[in-house]
């Protein structure tokens, strides 16, 4: 019972870590018709600045503050001033976009290796979160808890910020009618912007908060991308709600296949997402476009 | 806006226009068979090295036609490609080396089944379009390369050596002799886009351009949309196959790697820099793409950095990318 316990509590743990990658991905999909495949390198971006400042200043807590700003700029530099300038112009963007990204992920982990090395690094783990606690009979890791309480508590801020807010209020209709958002005198593309990179912001803060849990390497991005991808299809384009629940699904389906399936370890979120296509193609929580 | 949409179907029209006539396609059956002659010739002007750069730009070819009859025809962006090349060189491997099969029943039995495998998968992948669809090909082809790096049999992720080059000893030759491997690869490169011009000028191919173009117009002529988008991505995988075996061959072994994400990627970009809707783009992006891979690797170890980079470049210098390309020539015409 305690082993199942444990890979549960081991699936909901990676489940909060794509599920911060995956809510970045979807956003920026539902609000601007934009697949970014470069989603991962903002991952890597942010655990490796984060990796410096906590090389330089020895504190957890500042790489964590410090490392999503530089994804954060970055997001914000590729949308204002090279996917949208390219959008205005092409026939079909949205592939053209995504290809793109495709290419800039490629070059992140290549410029990261050559500065960095293609070594394995890792971000200690902080004192006030060390060590495990007694839990329903059992001892887990307090840094595993935190990213579990950390995914939750965004994911609630979420909701609350794009159901309650001004600024959400905004996000949605510039979802439901663009150039009615523009006439009323808000511009777009400066919002459109900071969500890109608040969303890549988002990644790179999930990049620094598995740094102790995982390793930091070059290609890092590469390989949990594509994870997220299944999570934001599985919950449905630009849907939310839909990807938080669809991380917990993928989550667990790929903590549990590697704890009592390692045959399938490496493809059983693959079988789940293929499933998901046959019976309901436009995904579990429907509804594309939407951000909430 | 309604302007837009007027300029887009007059884009159209002007798209269909451009299906094949008579005259240019002899003008076109020409300039193929120049290309050919002097690809025949080249094994006599040039060293070994330039023919192994051709043989691997032919072989790339292949497999960016494949892509390039999805992608640049039937409009459905994969990024899974990839998958198909390694069914090739998997299936050719698993029967000589464990099936114990000669090449020549190998390698047929390989596409016939690369064929039956992706007609259910391409029958899946193409209920959805646009970014969804590029999507759901790159989650299979990395559940096959996962497969492929944990089965024991075909020796996990260091894959399968030994595999036989074709044997052509009844014309007195051995295809281990790099010159007489480069005129079976390029003997199959030239089948292969022949049957490739033979499919896009085919009311088949026709149908497909419909379909990129406009897909409920094709609908409502009655035409079963969704067979053709199956039989377009079980044909691209087959040609992609076929460049698998090719491929396994040139090297003599084949590993999960061929079946990567970036593999699939690359293809796509072949396809975008020769210019998807001509049948010989491919090949030319191949060539483009084998000559800058083979100088970047001369003066970085950074691999990944320049091919990240000159991709991008591709996609946003080439207007519109994949499926923009298609129009910018009759854009400029009107």
């Amino acid at each position: 019972m305690q082993p199942f316990l444990i890979q549960l509590l081991n699936g909901v743990q990676l489940s909060m870590l794509v599920f911060l990658l995956a809510v970045g991905l979807t956003l920026i999909f539902g609000l601007m018709n934009i697949l970014n495949l470069a989603h991962g390198a903002f991952f890597t971006m942010g655990a490796y600045f984060g990796l410096v400042v906590a090389n330089d200043t020895g504190s957890f807590w500042l790489a964590l503050l410090i490392g999503p700003l530089l994804p954060f700029a970055a997001g914000f530099v590729l949308q204002f001033f090279v996917l949208h300038p390219l959008a205005q112009r092409g026939r079909s963007t949205h592939l053209d976009l995504a290809l793109l990204t495709f290419g800039l992920l490629f070059a992140t982990a290549g410029a990261v290796e050559h500065v960095f090395g293609s070594a394995f690094h890792s971000i200690v783990t902080p004192d006030l979160l060390k060590g495990r606690v007694g839990l329903l009979g059992m001892e887990y890791p307090i840094y595993r808890l935190f990213i579990i309480a950390v995914g939750i508590a965004i994911g609630v801020a979420l909701v609350l910020v794009i159901d309650r807010t001004l600024v959400g209020a905004t996000l949605r209709a510039g979802v439901d009618n663009r150039e009615m958002v523009t006439a009323l005198g808000i511009n777009i593309n400066m919002l459109f912007a900071l969500v890109f990179g608040f969303g890549s912001a988002l990644a790179g803060f999930a990049g620094v908060v598995s740094a102790p849990v995982m390793s930091i390497y070059s290609s890092m991005g590469i390989g949990i991308v594509v994870t997220t991808f299944v999570v934001v299809v599985v919950g449905g384009l630009g849907n939310l709600k839909g990807s938080f629940y669809a991380s917990l699904i993928v989550g667990m389906t790929d903590t549990f296949a590697q704890a009592y399936l390692p045959e399938a370890e490496l493809f059983a979120i693959y079988i789940l997402l293929i499933a998901v296509m046959i019976f309901r193609p436009q995904g579990l929580f429907g509804a594309v476009g939407r951000v909430a | 806006m309604s302007a837009d949409v007027a300029l887009s179907s007059e884009q159209r029209i002007g798209v269909l226009k451009r299906l094949p006539l008579p005259a240019s396609r002899r003008a076109y059956a020409a300039l193929f068979a120049l290309f050919a002659v002097s690809l025949c010739a080249l094994p006599s002007f040039v060293s070994g090295y330039v023919m192994t750069l051709a043989v691997e730009a032919m072989i790339a070819g292949v497999f960016a036609s494949g892509i390039n009859l999805l992608t640049g025809y039937t409009g459905l962006v994969s990024l899974g490609q990839a998958m198909f090349l390694g069914f090739g060189g998997y299936g050719i491997a698993i029967g000589t080396a464990l099936l114990g099969w000669p090449l020549w029943i190998s390698a047929p039995v390989t596409l016939v089944v690369v064929a039956a495998i992706a007609a259910p998968i391409g029958a899946i992948c193409t209920r959805t379009r646009g970014v969804e669809f590029l999507l759901i090909t790159l989650a299979f082809s990395q559940m096959f390369y996962g497969a492929a790096i944990k089965l024991r049999w075909t020796n996990g992720s260091d894959g399968m050596t030994g595999i036989p080059r074709p044997d052509l000893s009844l014309l007195g030759v051995s295809a281990d002799n790099p010159t007489v491997f480069y005129y079976y690869v390029l003997a199959v490169a030239v089948l292969s886009l022949l049957m490739l011009w033979r499919i896009v000028t085919s009311p088949f191919g026709s149908v497909l351009v419909g379909i990129r173009e406009n897909e409920r117009r094709m609908m409502s002529m009655g035409y079963s949309v969704a067979n053709y988008k199956i039989g377009s991505f079980a044909l691209a995988a087959v040609i992609c196959a076929v460049a698998g075996i090719l491929q396994s061959q040139y090297t003599y072994f084949v590993n999960p790697d061929a079946m990567s994400w970036q593999m699939s990627g690359e293809g796509v970009l072949m396809v975008i820099i020769g210019g998807a809707n001509v049948v010989l783009g491919p090949f030319v992006g191949a060539t483009v793409f084998v000559v800058v891979k083979q100088a970047l690797s001369m003066i970085t170890e950074e691999y990944n950095l320049f091919f990240g980079i000159f991709f991008m470049l591709v996609v946003a210098l080439f207007r519109g990318g994949v499926l923009g390309f298609i129009s910018t020539p009759i854009g400029k015409r009107q």
